[in-house]
């Protein structure tokens, strides 16, 4: 094999407590499409931060061309010709595609001292990078207006226009649709083509099959396997993927009760959350899923009509939602707390009225009430007068359930509640998510973690453009490319 | 169960420890600051900005802003004046604070439902309001013929046990008010509203109306501010008032309240208030130019926002 354009030699990642890499060797040649595969939480992102100049390994070296490089700062890796493309984009949605294209490197015109951005030629470059994508936008235009799918290619153009060596793409197919899909691997096996090293990060495995040379698959911070095209498949890496995590799951489902919660999220199909029943919303990034978690807690745009508990009910507000015993978990942790408060106020917000005793709050009933269930969801550490902002992911969002079972919501809507959180912590939310579940509660979860739906969830709903659009029983039954088939990836 | 003991910082305890260290040094320089005559002084000038700056709490922890509030004193001042002099002391009184808590509706109606931008909102009605006392007052102080009921100006000037009622004020609101902050579920709403309004929201707060109240308060705070100054200068004065935003917002921020919202304690803005006028009170005493003086205070602002910031980018 030729020699690696970038290593990672036995890098080691810590923050705070937690391993988030362990020793990891990872390599990628010119000309080769390297996969990095693994569950939320198991080293992807650490991975290609540390390539790409954010974080800086505590042990190991990182390589560029077999020279030992350190970076200070993204700026460094970028400089070097290691570019990545987070799942985000980081574009200006503001300023043109041209000026996003050249964005750090304005092509300027001089007069003596006065230097002038040439906006022709930085028009014509992006016009010239954006067509070898087979991708001809007026660049004048404003990012703004475009899909995702065509931000993607600007951020792609930007990295090209910078003559990138080794190319990083963090899920990026995580909200595009087929056709968009089969656009991105002919840009991607153009740059293969080109002698460019490409890093891709997926969830998705029939992609990865589908792309990739080689394959890393990631597992609590260390490599749990490596194979060449050919020599994997799709079992073979949810195999590998997922591990001791295979004994956790798959626990016998409870026999379903009443309905607790139903609605018409998409005005069609009926969503029904049982006694005793988890519920999984699975569909990509852009699919409405989120939304409508959002929407069934009244903090969409429009008011929702639900039955809780066969009453019908108007939500304008997270406040009736609340009031009918449903609590949510959002998607991001900023929203889910607030962080320059104690993990103590944060408990009792949703529950102050509790409380109140002629209008003055009861202290020590509070302080019981926030031990109790600080032991019961296990927060570390025990000190309620900790700032939220202080905790690691796996315990915030802890404290965002603790929230909900100390007024013992009937039902617990969850945004991708375990995104970016280590294995251990993990686990324990699933448990404490089947707890709810066990005490007679209901969960509706989405994630775009489909090994997790499978495992977690009695029932699946396929979200695809704001609608349910395939209802699936029994998912661990089922393999992770039919899930995929059913959200239409 | 054991109740966590509130930890006693000594970063949280540095607006008071400026105020002593203030208070220590100047003392050292002139034998005039620690006279009971100069002290008093200290205590009726702080009076009243530390009501205005107590309102100015609410709005800044909840996550807002407020300018208005100068033009406000000055309208309820003019307004309790005018109907006083009608309608007796107490109607004055009331129509007054009722006046600047409309204000102070109107704002919040704005920003919250509206979602308008608290500083531009607020340095509208800054400007409106004053408009607004110098049409009905004709610009002319309010007064009357005979000047306003006795009764009322003996509060502006004299004293209950040994205190002026002046003092009496705002030391009574601070009583109070710190327990609705504190040991209320509202109060606890506001503190969460400004560290994280949509997070907020998701648990189920209320979060415009949460927001509009604090500039009800402010409003309202702001109208027994002027009414306070009505009675201290035996007039409703059109002009009065003016820059008193600017030094209520610098005594909260050096109490210690954040910009960002859901930091702040009402007793530790009121210190703030205090530096303020200490060090006024003490360039004054060491006859400092005061052109200089200005030049000072404005630098003690920044360095000690600058300070606030340097620590907490240093604690996360």
């Amino acid at each position: 094999m030729t020699s690696p354009a970038v290593s990672a030699e036995d890098v080691t990642k810590r923050f705070g407590a937690t391993v988030a890499l362990d020793g990891v060797d990872f390599d990628v040649a010119y000309g080769e499409i390297h996969a990095v595969v693994g569950e939320n939480g198991a080293g992807k992102s650490t991975l290609i931060r540390i390539l790409g100049g954010v974080h800086r390994p505590d042990r190991g070296v990182v390589r560029l061309d077999g020279e030992e490089c350190h970076f200070a700062s993204p700026h460094d890796a970028i400089a070097a010709g290691i570019v990545t493309i987070p799942q985000d984009l980081r574009l200006v949605p503001a300023l043109s595609i041209a000026e996003n294209v050249a964005l750090g490197d304005l092509p300027v015109r001089r007069f003596g001292p006065l230097a002038m951005v040439d906006r022709a030629r930085m028009r014509a470059e992006a016009r010239e990078v954006l067509a070898q994508l087979d991708f001809d936008p007026d660049p004048r235009a404003r990012v703004a207006s475009l899909g995702f799918a065509e931000r993607q290619l600007v951020a792609i153009a930007k990295a090209l226009r910078r003559r990138c060596r080794v190319f990083i793409l963090d899920e990026p197919t995580a909200a595009l649709e087929k056709r968009e899909i089969a656009r991105l691997f002919s840009v991607l096996a153009r740059m293969r083509r080109q002698g460019t090293a490409v890093i891709y990060i997926s969830h998705r495995l029939d992609e990865v099959v589908a792309i990739a040379d080689r394959c890393t698959v990631l597992r609590d911070g260390r490599v749990a396997a490596v194979a060449a095209r050919g020599a994997f498949a799709v079992n073979d890496l949810v195999g590998a993927m997922i591990g001791r995590l295979a004994q956790e799951a798959v626990t016998a489902a409870l026999s379903a009760g009443e309905p607790l919660l139903e609605a018409q999220p998409d005005g069609a199909a009926t969503l029904r959350v049982r006694e005793r029943e988890l519920v999984g919303l699975a569909g990509l990034l852009g699919s409405g899923a989120d939304r409508m978690i959002r929407g069934l807690f009244g903090a969409g745009s429009e008011p929702t009509m639900v039955a809780a508990r066969g009453d019908k009910r108007r939500l304008a507000s997270p406040a009736d939602a609340i009031a009918v015993g449903i609590g949510m978990v959002p998607g991001e942790r900023a929203l889910g707390l607030i962080m320059n408060q104690s993990v103590r106020d944060n408990i009792l917000l949703p529950n102050l009225d509790a409380f109140a005793r002629n209008g003055w709050l009861d202290r020590d009933a509070g302080d019981r009430l926030v031990a109790e269930v600080m032991e019961l969801v296990d927060i570390r550490p025990r000190r309620p007068e900790l700032q939220a902002s202080a905790l690691s992911g796996g315990n915030q969002q802890k404290v965002i359930l603790a929230k909900w079972l100390a007024r013992r919501v009937a039902v617990l809507l969850l945004d991708e509640p375990t995104q970016g959180i280590d294995v251990a912590a993990k686990l324990q939310i699933h448990a404490l998510i089947r707890g709810v579940v066990a005490r007679g509660g209901g969960a509706l979860i989405h994630s775009s973690d489909l090994g997790e739906l499978a495992r977690l969830c009695d029932r699946v709903l396929a979200v695809r453009q704001g609608r349910i659009a395939a209802a699936l029983d029994r998912p661990a039954s089922l393999d992770e490319s039919t899930l995929n088939n059913a959200i239409g990836g | 169960m054991k109740r966590t003991p509130r930890q006693w910082n000594l970063a949280g305890q540095m607006p008071l420890i400026s105020l002593i260290v203030l208070c220590a040094a100047t003392a050292l320089l002139t034998n005039r600051f620690l006279s009971p005559f100069n002290l008093t002084n200290i205590l009726v000038q702080s009076s009243i900005m530390a009501v205005i700056a107590m309102g100015m709490t609410f709005v800044i922890v909840g996550g807002g802003f407020d300018l208005s509030v100068g033009s406000t004193a000055a309208l309820s001042g003019c307004i309790a004046s005018m109907v006083m002099l009608e309608a007796g002391i107490a109607a004055g009184v009331m129509v007054g604070i009722v006046a600047g808590a409309a204000v102070g509706l109107a704002n919040g109606l704005v920003i919250a439902f509206l979602n308008v931008n608290p500083f531009i909102t607020t340095l509208g009605t800054m400007v409106l309001v004053r408009g607004v006392v110098f049409l009905i007052t004709g610009g002319a102080p309010v007064s009357g013929e005979t000047g306003l009921p006795g009764e009322f100006i003996a509060f502006g000037s004299e004293r209950f046990l040994g205190i002026h009622y002046l003092v009496w004020v705002p030391a009574v609101l601070l009583a109070v008010l710190s327990f609705v902050m504190h040991a209320t579920p509202y109060g606890r709403r506001v503190y969460a509203t400004g560290g994280g309004r949509e997070a907020a929201y998701l648990a189920g707060v209320p979060v415009r109306r949460v927001i509009a109240s604090t500039y009800v308060w402010c409003g309202a705070l702001a109208g027994v501010a002027g009414v306070m100054l009505a009675a201290r200068l035996q007039s409703g004065q059109p002009t009065a008032g003016e820059f008193y935003e600017l030094t209520a917002i610098a005594a909260v921020v050096l109490g210690g309240a954040s910009l960002q919202g859901g930091e702040g304690t009402l007793y530790k803005s009121v210190i703030g208030v205090f530096i303020m006028i200490v060090l006024g009170n003490a360039l004054n005493l060491l006859n400092v130019d005061s052109y200089w003086q200005r030049v000072a205070v404005g630098a003690v602002i920044i360095a000690a926002a600058a300070a606030e910031r340097l620590r907490s980018h240093r604690s996360q």
